[in-house]
């Protein structure tokens, strides 16, 4: 057991948090007060606040994130959990703008609901608020699961897009329309080889035996439900791009931007050589990849593990993608 | 209480007082029944709102002392900004809607506004939540006592009309007690906590028995509801 590098694991969020207003004076500032992180610099031209968060413990995500031409702000909670919707109604109010403001969440019951009072608030004040539900893990995909999918890697495209249509003074309605659609054509799955370990004591959230693998991992730590051989990686990506191309679904001739993420613990040198697979297997499947991100921006601490997240892109998908966009951990 | 009294602000303000009272003297039991199919801090997060919905209305600034309203808007944002979880702020809600619909037909405390503030709150829990009848959270609590508020005549006054939707109140309470979660943390224990009443219903009934009863007249409700093992 190796303990995390902190004051105290009490603090670590609130610590963080200060250290990362502190490296990026120029792009965001934090609102201890408040409880969120908000953009210093954003297009005038934006007629609707962007506005998103969730459980620390995913970083890059969802701070990293805030800056030009992505999000006005994000409401961190603490480790795994839901931020209050005090943050959220608080950080809502400070970015709101002429057309209101829209709220990008990952679906977890927790999130929804407090973003969901936090919504009630703001109708109440009379500031429009509309929501993007970002829904792309495959393996959370079941008739037997009623709350849906979760919300892992997506959230990252998502933001980066609507941040670009955003720019272009798009209004609400029409951007939580481009939202929903863009989450609808969205999907992601994950493997893990060790669990994430505990802030508190640094042990292993659970033990995953050499040469096996959790496939379907969501981003908390939550075991997969189930548990598979771990076979050389050619033959993986086979499966898990499997899975991600039949639930969209994906036609020969239709075109993607990929996602390869790293969920904490993963190295640099393994995620490009899982780009390459995903590259190869998108080729066999005549599907084109248009844009790539390779890295770690969805994490879940330091899970030994790697989610693959492929997006539906036409034309205009792609010119959004493109957009410029100043923030902290996107780098294009 | 007779028909003599006046529906102020300090009617208002003693109900949420007597809730507050009733919270606090019946903290253990809210702690068990949460504890049988939640996390166990129903209780105390209740509480630790009503504490500072009452320190807010010790520093309320003085206004019109006919405008009911006043302790109800105090404590939403109480309980919107300060408490934990999540059905801490659904109670929040609740709260806001009420205010909303007083201040709407104001300024003192009508059957009418306490019917459409408290249908309006049932309904915006159900949004937020996804909860429906049923399902085993505060809305079967909420929601008898929204219809009993709607069932009044309009010349039934404020507190019988209360007590009236106190006792539907304890009826969709007890029927918890029979019913499979499906939302909210009892969902994932399922079977488990069949035969135990959430706990958020109960803080409904609470605070709909609170306007009128004081604690003692609460106890015998708390004691009639079906055995509550931890489990």
């Amino acid at each position: 057991m190796a303990p995390y590098f902190a004051r105290a694991a009490e603090s670590l969020v609130s610590d963080a948090l200060e250290g990362f207003a502190r490296a990026h004076p120029g792009l965001v500032e934090h609102v201890p007060e408040g409880g969120f992180v908000r953009a210093l610099h954003t297009s005038p031209a934006r007629r609707v606040g962007l506005l998103s968060g969730g459980g620390s413990g995913h970083e890059p995500l969802h701070i990293g994130f805030v800056g030009a031409g992505m999000l006005d702000a994000a409401c961190p909670g603490m480790v795994f959990s839901s931020p209050h919707n005090r943050q959220v109604f608080t950080a809502s109010m400070a970015v709101a703008r002429e057309d209101g403001v829209l709220h990008l969440v990952k679906n977890y019951t927790g999130d929804k609901i407090n973003f969901g009072i936090a919504a009630e608030r703001l109708a109440d004040e009379g500031i429009a608020v509309a929501r993007v539900l970002v829904d792309d893990d495959v393996a959370s995909e079941s008739e037997d699961i009623a709350v849906g999918r979760r919300g892992t890697g997506g959230a990252v495209l998502v933001e980066k897009i609507l941040g670009a249509a955003a720019d272009e003074g798009t209004g609400l309605l029409d951007l939580a329309d481009l939202g929903t659609r863009l989450a609808g054509r969205c999907r992601s799955i994950a493997v893990a080889s060790a669990a994430h370990t505990a802030p508190g004591d640094g042990a292993r959230a659970f033990d995953i035996p050499v040469g096996q693998l959790e496939f379907g991992v969501g981003i908390h730590g939550e075991r997969a439900n189930r548990t598979v051989v771990q076979e050389p990686l050619d033959s993986l990506l086979d499966t898990m791009a499997e899975s991600l191309l039949g639930s969209l679904p994906l036609e020969r001739g239709e075109s993607v931007i990929g996602l390869v993420n790293g969920l904490g613990a993963v190295t640099g040198l393994e995620l490009y050589a899982i780009a390459r697979e995903l590259g190869r297997v998108l080729d066999t499947n005549g599907v084109e990849l248009r844009r790539s991100l390779v890295g770690h921006y969805v994490t879940a601490l330091d899970m030994r593990g790697f989610s693959l997240t492929l997006l539906s892109a036409d034309d205009a998908v792609v010119n959004w993608f493109d957009a410029p966009a100043q923030t902290a951990a996107w780098c294009r | 209480m007779t028909s003599s009294t006046v529906f102020d602000r300090a009617f208002t303000d003693a109900w949420i007082r007597r809730f507050a009272a009733s919270v606090a003297a019946t903290q253990q039991e809210l702690t068990a029944l949460d504890q049988a199919a939640g996390d166990g801090d129903f209780g105390s997060n209740l509480g630790s709102g009503l504490t500072s919905s009452l320190r807010l209305l010790d520093e309320a600034p003085d206004g019109d002392p006919a405008d009911a309203s006043v302790p109800l808007t105090v404590t939403a944002t109480a309980f919107l900004d300060s408490v934990g979880g999540t059905s801490g702020p659904m109670f929040g809600l609740l709260f806001q809607r009420m205010a909303t619909a007083v201040q709407e037909a104001g300024p003192a405390l009508t059957t009418a506004a306490l019917s459409t503030g408290t249908r309006d709150g049932l309904e915006v829990i159900q949004r937020v939540g996804e909860a429906t009848e049923g399902d085993k959270t505060l809305v079967d609590a909420l929601a008898p006592a929204a219809e009993a508020l709607g069932g009044c005549a309009a010349d039934v006054l404020p507190d019988a009309a209360l007590a009236l939707a106190a006792e539907g109140a304890w009826v969709g309470v007890r029927n918890t007690a029979l019913l499979r979660a499906r939302r909210g943390r009892a969902s994932y224990i399922g079977d488990r906590a069949s035969g135990v009443p959430d706990p958020g219903a109960v803080g409904i009934g609470l605070l709909f028995a609170s306007a009128r009863g004081g604690v003692s007249e609460l106890r015998p409700l708390l004691a009639e509801l079906p055995p509550h093992e931890p489990v």
